[in-house]
C-alpha cells in the first residue's frame, strides 16, 4: 500500500500553502492535484438533450398509423377460460356440425337417385317397402309416419334402374303402391309398383 | 395350354354361380323349389340369358310365401319371357350375343304388353345406347292407353332430335301431362312431338327430400 505524504494532503486539503511544501514534494503534490482536478471534472456524455428534444418536437403518428403499428405488433395474450365453458364450447360446435351434416343430407354418385315411397296406412303399426332393389327381403327399409296421421314414408338413395316393389304392411299384408305410375303383373295374382330412379340434378 | 385354362376356368366358373344362386334362395324360397330354380338359372346362363330376373322373381315368390310350385312356374315363364325378348332381339337385327341388360328390359316391356311389333321397330331404329329408356318411355305411353306404334314414332323422333337417356322419359311424362291436362291423346302427342327437343326436364328433388334420404344397407344391383 502506497502512502502519501501527509504535508502533501495538507497541500491539497488547502491546509499548507503549496509554495511551503519543501521542493522534493512539489511535482508529487502537483501530480495528484491534477489527477483529483480529472476525476472532478463532470463527465463529458452523449448529446441526450438534444436527442430528448427531437423527440418531442417530432408529430405524433396519426391513429391509422398507430393502429398499424399495433396490429403489426406481435402481443402475447391470454386467454382464461373456466373447463365448463370450453366443455359448452364444444358441444355448441358438435351439435352444430351434426345438424349441418344433417342438412347437407348423402352425397350422391351420379349412378344415383333418390326414390320417395309414400303410403297411407292409418292402422298399421309398421310398413315395410320391399323389392327388386333389396332381393325382396323384408325389414330392410322401413317408412315412418312422422306425424302420426297415417301417412308413411321413406325417402332412400338407390342406384339408378327400374325397380318394382310393394309395401308390407304390419310384416304380413302385401300391398301396391297406389300413387305409382307403373304397375306390372307379378305373376303370383297380383301387381307390383314400377319405380324409375333417376339421377339427381340438385 | 391357354385353350386349356380358359376352359378350366369356365367349367369352374359354372359350379361357382350355382353356388352363389343357391346361397341366396336358400332359406328364401321353400327348400323343394332351390334345386328347381337353380337348374332353370343354369339353363339361361348356358343360352346367354341374364339370370338375376330369375333369381329376383324366386326371390319374390318366397316373400309373398307362394307355393313352391307357383314359385317354379312364375320362374319359368320368366324364363320363356328372356328367350322372347332375345329372339326377338336377334330378329329385330341384333347378333348374338345379345346384350343381357337389353333381354331384360324388352322381356319387362313385353310384361307390360307392348307389342312384339313395335319393340322389333325401336330396336330396328335406334341405336344401343337410347334403346332401354325408349322402350321405357313406350311402355309408360302403351299402359296409358296411348296407341303404341304413335308412342314409338314420338320416342324415335325424340332421339332423332338429339334426346337421349332418361330424357326420353321426360317425353312419355309431357305426353301424360297433356293428357292430364284434356287434351285427347292423339292430341298430346302432336303438341309434345312440336315441341321437341324442349320438353321439360323432372322437377328438382326439394331439398328437404335430398335432406331426409337415407340410404339402406342392403341392396341388390339395379335392373336396367
Amino acid at each position: 500500500m502506497s502512502t502519501i505524504d501527509p504535508r502533501i494532503h495538507e497541500a491539497l486539503d488547502g491546509e499548507l500553502p503549496t509554495d511551503a511544501l519543501p521542493v522534493e514534494l512539489r511535482p508529487a503534490a502537483q501530480t495528484v492535484r491534477m489527477a483529483a482536478d480529472l476525476l472532478a471534472a463532470p463527465v463529458p456524455g452523449p448529446s441526450l438533450e438534444p436527442r430528448v428534444m427531437a423527440e418531442i418536437r417530432r408529430p405524433a403518428p396519426s391513429l391509422l398509423r398507430r393502429a398499424a403499428g399495433w396490429l403489426a405488433t406481435p402481443h402475447a395474450v391470454t386467454l382464461r377460460v373456466r373447463p365448463v365453458w370450453s366443455l359448452a364450447l364444444a358441444a355448441t360446435a358438435a351439435v352444430f356440425t351434426l345438424f349441418y351434416a344433417r342438412d347437407v343430407g348423402p352425397q350422391l354418385g351420379e349412378h344415383e337417385g333418390i326414390a320417395q315411397f309414400v303410403g297411407r296406412f292409418p292402422d298399421a303399426r309398421s310398413v315395410h317397402v320391399v323389392g327388386t332393389f333389396n332381393d325382396w327381403r323384408p325389414g330392410t327399409i322401413a317408412l315412418e309416419d312422422l306425424r302420426h296421421d297415417g301417412v308413411w314414408s321413406a325417402t332412400v338413395v338407390l342406384p339408378t334402374g327400374t325397380y318394382e316393389y310393394m309395401f308390407v304392411v304390419d310384416g304380413e299384408r302385401w300391398v301396391p303402391d297406389h300413387l305409382a305410375d307403373r304397375l306390372v303383373a307379378d305373376d303370383f295374382g297380383r301387381e307390383n309398383s314400377v319405380v324409375i330412379v333417376r339421377p339427381v340434378h340438385r | 395350354m391357354r385353350l386349356g385354362v380358359a376352359l378350366a376356368l369356365l367349367s369352374a366358373g359354372v359350379p361357382l354361380v350355382a353356388q352363389s344362386v343357391q346361397g341366396r334362395l336358400e332359406g328364401r324360397i321353400p327348400g323343394e323349389a332351390v334345386p328347381v330354380v337353380d337348374s332353370l338359372v343354369q339353363v339361361a346362363l348356358r343360352e346367354g340369358l341374364p339370370s338375376e330376373p330369375l333369381v329376383q322373381k324366386a326371390l319374390e315368390g318366397g316373400a309373398k310365401q307362394v307355393p313352391a310350385p307357383r314359385i317354379v312356374a312364375a320362374v319359368r315363364a320368366s324364363l320363356g319371357q328372356l328367350r322372347e325378348a332375345h329372339d326377338l332381339l336377334v330378329r329385330a337385327g341384333d347378333q348374338p350375343p345379345v346384350r343381357p341388360g337389353e333381354v331384360t328390359t324388352v322381356a319387362w316391356a313385353l310384361r307390360r304388353k307392348l307389342p312384339p311389333s313395335t319393340i322389333e321397330r325401336v330396336v330396328a331404329e335406334l341405336p344401343h345406347p337410347p334403346r332401354g329408356p325408349a322402350i321405357h318411355a313406350i311402355a309408360d305411353l302403351v299402359a296409358h292407353g296411348f296407341d303404341p306404334d304413335s308412342s314409338a314414332g314420338l320416342i324415335i323422333d325424340a332421339v332423332h332430335d338429339g334426346l337421349q337417356r332418361d330424357r326420353l322419359l321426360d317425353v312419355s311424362t309431357a305426353a301424360l301431362h297433356e293428357v292430364q291436362r284434356g287434351r285427347t291423346r292423339d292430341e298430346a302427342i302432336v303438341v309434345v312431338r312440336q315441341e321437341l327437343p324442349n320438353v321439360p326436364g323432372p322437377p328438382k328433388p326439394e331439398r328437404g327430400t335430398v335432406t331426409r334420404a337415407r340410404r339402406p344397407e342392403t341392396l341388390t344391383p339395379p335392373r336396367r
